[in-house]
């Protein structure tokens, strides 16, 4: 009787609403396996890529459907601005305009003395950077990393390395391109490193992420170095990613302790993504062979002094001169991944253009 | 009424997905619900037969491309929470709404875990207890979609 009892129980447990394919632990088991094989993949080989660059693109209407409803408020709201207000904005833009070019016309002046004393001292001339003007599509979605998403790609000539900067500083480096759209790490990113140096003494470092609070750490830097609060840092220029001059921090906070050797020095960017919704992205043309090593390049230089001409001998010389910096700079960051420095075979692109510009230049 | 069903599955894991994808920034973004997750879990309750660990992988891949990340994170932490999920769904006729709000409150937390883990061993650091907010703010969402009618399954089956 029970045994009976027992079949029939079981038999009621087949029909279809049960009925659910695969177990739910097969399905974890695998899919799991899965995940694991993509992030190993992901994080250690490149071949997703490409997979990656496509599906972004597959993704963009979604994005521009996404980012509807704010640009929508947000030209509403333009669109009420009071009379007032627009008066007085034009005020302000009219004087910035005139301060600026007055500084404009002392620049030029200042430039043309300055391809004039290059030009002397058989100096490479140097290169005017393309910039690429993009708006910002979001803020990174992830709490952990500080990552923005840009409205220009590879189809508008972003390469993959290139600084971003806004009108107040540095916001980042771009580190991944997509068709129409590419990734900006921004400064405050633990992934990211700039070398930078104290505008008021000329110190160099190099200011690290700290990912969290939005702000930088100068590691490294002895306890008795000389920074202060309110200092101002800019870009030194020798890691031949940003342009030299750029302002990218202030110094916020020094604290020494008996136990350390080091200062602990905190900074807060000045550029942020917060002020403003356009960033430009500046490629900086790319010397001829930076990653040339020193000995090769001397050996270079004679070797093409005995046929090559003048000018192009001292061009040879001035582009070895980052090169001795760079591999300082990289010593200094050490677990740092490799998408900090762009790979050499990405600035490739850029040759031609450079060489075209200097031409240009050596001709003008 | 099968078709009918996926329909609005395909529709509301999308919806979700620009949800997901709307410029959050600064406290909105510290306060955004995963949308994506809650979706998924209601659609585990409704209909486990059409929607279920493998199609919680797909949307977690779709995360994972939005957010920048490296692949697979999303996918890893969707899939053991909706394993967890698909577990405990055939006893979910028996809990009281009490019960049922707990349950999706730490479903949403083992998801956050994981990606907390693995996030860990990608070398970032912990940013704080306002990591664990979405979780809350995604049930406030489901109880706010409860009280507003939306048919959890609880009723359905417990008749």
């Amino acid at each position: 009787m029970l045994p009976g009892i027992h079949q029939n129980f079981d038999q009621q447990q087949a029909p279809a609403f049960f009925a659910r394919g695969p177990s739910p632990l097969a399905r974890l088991t695998f899919f799991t396996a899965l995940s694991l094989a993509l992030m190993a993949t992901d994080s250690r080989l490149q071949y997703l890529t490409s997979i990656r660059a496509t599906l972004m693109n597959l993704l963009h209407p979604l994005q521009v459907i996404a980012n509807a409803p704010s640009e929508l408020f947000e030209s509403t709201d333009e669109y009420f601005t009071t009379h007032h207000q627009l008066l007085k904005e034009n005020t302000q833009l009219k004087q910035q305009v005139l301060m600026q070019n007055i500084s404009l016309q002392k620049l030029n002046l200042l430039a043309l003395e300055n391809a004039n004393l290059r030009s002397l001292l058989q100096a490479q001339q140097a290169l005017a950077e393309t910039s690429i003007l993009a708006e910002i599509l979001h803020v990174g979605r992830d709490s952990f990393t500080k990552k923005i998403i840009v409205n220009r790609g590879k189809n508008h000539h972003v390469v993959t390395g290139a600084a971003a900067v806004d009108a107040t500083g540095v916001v980042g480096q771009v580190t991944r391109t997509y068709p129409s759209s590419s990734e900006i790490t921004l400064v405050t990113d633990k992934s990211l490193a700039i070398p930078i140096q104290v505008e008021r003494n000329g110190l160099r470092a190099i200011a690290f992420g700290r990912g969290r609070d939005n702000t930088l750490d100068l590691p490294y830097l002895p306890a008795n170095v000389d920074i202060r609060r309110g200092d101002k840092l800019v870009t030194s220029g020798i890691d031949g990613v940003y342009p030299s001059g750029l302002t990218v921090a202030t110094v916020t906070e020094i604290k020494t302790t008996p136990e350390s050797p080091f200062a602990h020095i905190v900074c807060v960017p000045t550029g942020g993504i917060e002020h403003s919704r356009q960033v430009l992205i500046v490629n900086l043309p790319q010397t001829e062979e930076p990653d040339i090593t020193a000995d090769e390049a001397a050996a270079d230089v004679s070797k093409k002094a005995a046929a090559a001409a003048p000018a192009k001998d001292a061009a040879v010389s001035a582009s070895t001169k980052p090169a001795p910096a760079q591999p300082a700079a990289a010593q200094a960051k050490p677990g740092q991944p490799e998408k900090a420095q762009p790979p050499a075979a990405e600035k490739s692109p850029n040759k031609p253009l450079t060489t075209d510009q200097s031409q240009h230049r050596a001709q003008q | 009424m099968r078709n009918n069903k996926l329909k609005s599955i395909y529709l509301s894991l999308l919806a979700a997905f620009i949800f997901m994808l709307f410029p959050w920034s600064g406290l909105a973004l510290a306060l955004r619900p995963d949308f994506m997750l809650l979706v998924i879990i209601f659609w585990l309750l409704r209909a486990p037969n059409q929607c279920s660990v493998g199609t919680a992988w797909f949307m977690g891949l779709w995360i994972d491309l939005a957010t920048g990340g490296i692949f697979g994170q999303y996918a890893l932490a969707y899939t053991i929470t909706t394993f967890i999920a698909v577990i405990y769904q055939r006893r979910l006729v028996l809990f009281s709404s009490t019960q049922q709000l707990v349950y999706v409150f730490s479903l949403l937390l083992v998801s956050q875990l994981i990606i907390l883990i693995l996030k860990t061993f990608a070398g970032s650091e912990f940013t704080g207890w306002v990591y664990f907010m979405p979780s809350l703010t995604g049930v406030l969402l489901w109880q706010l979609a409860v009280t507003l009618g939306l048919n959890t399954g609880r009723h359905s089956r417990g008749n």
